[in-house]
C-alpha cells in the first residue's frame, strides 16, 4: 500500500515538472507588454505583468511579493527609458536572478529601436518630473507595438531557439492583425484630424501625433505638479477660445480639476484607458486603441 | 506614371504592406490624404539621444535642515543641518553592485561637522539558490526602521524605544549579510543572517575586545492580502556582546499593515506600524531585562498631505526601572518626491529624570524638517 502511495506522488510530481518544464516564465512590468508577449510566447509561455492597467505605471509600490516572481522568471520585459525607475531596479537588485539581469539574455527593454519623442536636450528639474530620454509613453502609438513586439520575440527567442519559428510566425500574425486594425483606426480618426483637446498629464504625445490629434495645454502645470488654480484659470480660457470639446485623463488622475474645467465651460472629460486592464472591456493591446477611438469619436461627433 | 506610383506607395510604407491588400479605392485615396496631413503636421521625429548614457554611478545629494524646540532647555529654539547625505550607487559588473553613502552631520560633542560612511556595501547579484551576500558597512536588518535612512521616515524624531535600545543611528556595523530567499511560492519570506564587529555606538551592545562578535538573524514574512492591502511580520534575533564584556540577546517582532489602493496610490494610503524590542542584558552580578516598543499610524489625507500619530514606551536595557512613554504628532507635505516638509509635535514623560542626557521628567519638543533631494537618488523598501 505504502509503495503504491509512493508511486502516485512520483507520478503526479513527474506529471507536475512536465507541465512547467516547457513554459517560459515571463514578468513584464507592464500590462501592454504582458498582452504583447502572450501573443507571440502563445502556449509556451506563462506571463505575470505586475503594474495593473489601471495603476501609473510611475508609482508602482516595489512589494516584496513581486521579489518570488522575478526570481523564477526566465524573462523580464520593461518599458524601460526612465518610466520604471523608481521601483523596477529595486525589485530586479532583491530577485537574486542572474537571468533576468540587464546585460543578460533574459533582459527585454522594450524601447530598443523605438523612435522617441519630446527628448530633452538639457535636464532641469525645475520643468517638472521630465524624462531624461524622452516621454516613455511610447506604447499608445499602435505603430510602436510592432517594435515592441520585435523586441519581445527577440527576446523568446534568446532563450528558447528552438520554439524560433514558433515565434516568429505569432509576431508575424500580430503584425498583420495591427496593420488591419490600423487602417480602421485611421480612418475612424481622419475626420478628427487636428482636433484640439486638453489632457491632464504629458503621457498621450505618441497617441496625439499618431491620430492627428493636437494637446494644447496640460491640467498640470508642469508634469507631475497637480493642477493650481492659475492653471485651471488658464485652462479655462483656452478651452473656451479653442471650442475645445474633450479633456482627456487618465484612471489613476481624480478628476476634481477636470470637472471643473468641464462645468465652467462644457467641456466633456474623457477617461481614456493608458494600458491594457484598465478597464474591464480592455482586454488586450489591441482594445487599448478600440476602446480610445470610440470614446473619442462618441465624445467629438 | 511615376508620380502615382510614388503616391500610392507612401500608405504601403505607412502601414508596413497592410495597405497593399485594400481593394477601395476610396478608402486608399481617404488614408493618402490622412498620411498627406501627417507628414505636413508632424515634426520630424528626433533621433533618439540616449542623453544619460553614461558611466558614472548615480549620484544624489539630500539635504535634511531642522528647526528645533525644547521647552527644558535655556536655549529654546535651535536651527541645525542635521544631515547632509552623498550617495553613490551603480552595478560594479555583471556579478554586483556598489551603494555608497556618506554622511555629514554637526558632532554633539564638539559641534564641528564630522563626515562618516553611513553606509558602504558591495551586494552579489548572481549567488545560486537565491542567495545574497552583503559585504562592508550597512545598516542592519533590524525590524522596520533600522534599515531606512531617517529622511524616508514618516517622523522626524526616532522613536524613543529605538534610541534607549540601539542610539539615534541605530544598529550600523560592518561585516557581512547573507539572505536567503525562501522557496515559499504562497508567500514571501526571507531569511538574513548577519555577522557583524560589534557597534561602537549602542546603549545595548558594544565592540568587544575579545572574539564576542555580533550576529544578527532575522525571518522577513510578507503577505498580500488584497490587491490594495499587505501585512508584514518579521522576527528578529540578536546576540552580542554589551559594555561588561558579558551578553546581552535581544528579540524584536515587527508587524506592518499597509493600505494603498492600486489606482489612487498617490492620492491614498494607511500604514500601521509596530515595533517591539526586548532585552536580557548580562552584566557582572546582575541579569536586566528590558521591554521597549512603538506604534504609529500614518494616514495620507490627500496626494500631498500625510498625518502620523505615534506612541511611544521604553526602559533603558540597562536599568528596567527606567520607564518612559512618548505621544507625537506629525503632518507632512510632500512637494514632490525630491521635496518635503513635516511638522512634528512632541511630550515625553518619565518615571524620573534621564540626568545622563540631562532631560526632566516631562517635557515638549516641536520639530520642522525640511528634506530636499537633487540627483538620482534609489528607491526605498516597501
Amino acid at each position: 500500500m505504502k509503495n503504491k502511495i509512493k508511486l502516485v506522488i512520483l507520478c503526479c510530481l513527474a506529471m507536475v515538472t512536465n507541465i512547467f518544464a516547457g513554459t517560459i516564465r515571463v514578468v513584464t512590468t507592464t500590462q501592454d507588454l504582458k498582452s504583447i508577449a502572450e501573443i507571440i510566447g502563445g502556449n509556451k509561455v506563462e506571463v505575470f505583468g505586475i503594474a495593473t492597467g489601471y495603476q501609473n505605471p510611475h508609482f508602482v509600490d516595489p512589494k516584496p511579493s513581486y521579489i518570488i516572481k522575478l526570481s523564477n522568471a526566465d524573462l523580464f520585459v520593461t518599458i524601460g527609458l526612465d518610466l520604471e525607475t523608481g521601483w523596477s531596479p529595486s525589485l530586479l537588485n532583491s530577485s537574486r536572478n542572474p537571468k533576468i539581469q540587464k546585460g543578460n539574455p533574459g533582459y527585454v527593454d522594450a524601447s530598443a529601436g523605438v523612435q522617441l519623442q519630446q527628448v530633452p536636450s538639457s535636464i532641469n528639474r525645475a520643468e517638472g518630473d521630465i524624462h531624461i530620454y524622452g516621454n516613455p509613453h511610447y506604447w499608445l502609438d499602435p505603430l510602436n507595438g510592432k517594435q515592441i513586439a520585435k523586441n519581445i520575440c527577440d527576446g523568446l527567442m534568446r532563450i528558447s531557439p528552438e520554439n524560433k519559428t514558433f515565434f516568429e510566425e505569432n509576431l508575424k500574425k500580430f503584425n498583420e492583425t495591427l496593420d488591419s486594425k490600423m487602417k480602421s483606426w485611421m480612418l475612424q480618426m481622419a475626420p478628427y484630424r487636428r482636433t484640439k483637446v486638453i489632457a491632464y498629464h504629458n503621457e498621450w504625445c505618441y497617441f496625439e501625433n499618431r491620430f492627428g490629434l493636437q494637446i494644447v495645454d496640460f491640467l498640470e502645470p508642469k508634469p507631475g505638479i497637480p493642477p493650481t488654480p492659475a492653471q485651471l484659470v488658464k485652462i479655462i480660457g483656452e478651452v473656451k477660445s479653442n471650442a475645445i470639446r474633450v479633456i482627456i485623463s487618465s484612471p489613476y488622475f481624480t478628476n476634481s480639476s477636470s470637472d471643473v474645467v468641464a462645468r465652467q465651460t462644457g467641456a466633456k472629460v474623457l477617461t481614456l484607458a493608458t494600458s491594457t486592464g484598465a478597464f474591464d472591456s480592455v482586454k488586450n493591446y489591441f482594445d487599448v486603441f478600440d476602446y480610445n477611438i470610440s470614446q473619442l469619436i462618441g465624445a467629438l461627433k | 506614371m511615376f508620380r502615382k506610383i510614388f503616391l500610392l506607395s507612401i500608405p504601403i510604407f505607412i502601414f508596413d504592406g497592410a495597405i497593399a491588400q485594400v481593394d477601395s479605392t476610396a478608402t486608399d485615396s481617404l488614408l493618402l490624404q490622412v498620411q498627406e496631413q501627417l507628414a505636413l503636421s508632424t515634426p520630424p521625429p528626433t533621433p533618439p539621444l540616449r542623453t544619460a548614457a553614461s558611466a558614472n554611478p548615480d549620484i544624489s545629494v539630500i539635504g535634511d535642515f531642522r528647526l528645533e524646540y525644547q521647552d527644558q532647555l535655556k536655549r529654546h529654539f535651535d536651527a541645525n543641518m542635521a544631515e547632509t547625505e552623498f550617495s553613490f550607487q551603480s552595478v560594479i559588473d555583471p556579478y554586483a553592485k556598489a551603494d555608497f553613502f556618506y554622511s555629514v552631520s554637526r558632532d554633539p560633542g564638539s559641534g564641528e561637522f564630522k563626515g562618516e560612511i553611513e553606509e558602504g556595501t558591495v551586494s552579489t547579484l548572481s549567488l545560486p539558490a537565491h542567495l545574497q551576500l552583503k559585504a562592508g558597512k550597512f545598516k542592519q536588518q533590524l525590524g522596520r526602521i533600522n534599515p531606512v535612512h531617517p529622511h524616508a521616515l514618516a517622523f522626524i524624531d526616532m522613536p524613543n524605544a529605538y534610541v534607549r535600545f540601539f542610539g539615534e543611528e541605530g544598529l550600523n556595523d560592518e561585516g557581512l549579510s547573507l539572505s536567503w530567499l525562501l522557496p515559499n511560492h504562497l508567500f514571501f519570506q526571507e531569511l538574513t543572517v548577519e555577522e557583524t564587529d560589534g557597534p561602537r555606538e549602542s546603549p545595548v551592545f558594544a565592540r568587544s575586545l575579545k572574539n564576542h562578535y555580533l550576529t544578527l538573524a532575522h525571518l522577513k514574512n510578507f503577505w498580500d492580502l488584497t490587491t490594495n492591502a499587505t501585512l508584514e511580520l518579521g522576527l528578529t534575533g540578536i546576540t552580542g556582546a554589551n559594555k561588561t564584556e558579558h551578553t546581552t540577546n535581544v528579540a524584536a517582532v515587527d508587524l506592518t499593515y499597509k493600505w494603498k489602493p492600486v489606482q489612487m496610490n498617490t492620492y491614498k494610503s494607511f500604514t500601521f506600524q509596530n515595533e517591539l524590542y526586548y532585552s536580557q542584558a548580562d552584566f557582572d552580578s546582575s541579569r536586566t531585562n528590558a521591554l521597549g516598543l512603538y506604534s504609529f499610524i500614518s494616514l495620507q489625507v490627500a496626494k500631498r498631505w500625510f498625518v502620523t500619530a505615534r506612541y511611544d514606551y521604553t526602559n533603558k536595557p540597562d536599568e528596567a526601572h527606567f520607564k518612559e512613554q512618548a505621544g507625537s504628532a506629525t503632518l507632512g507635505w510632500y512637494a514632490t518626491e525630491f521635496q518635503k516638509i513635516e511638522l512634528e509635535g512632541k511630550y515625553t514623560s518619565a518615571n524620573e529624570e534621564d540626568e545622563l542626557n540631562n532631560f526632566k521628567k516631562q517635557f515638549a519638543q516641536v520639530f520642522l524638517r525640511w528634506i530636499f533631494v537633487i540627483g538620482t537618488h534609489g528607491a526605498h523598501q516597501y
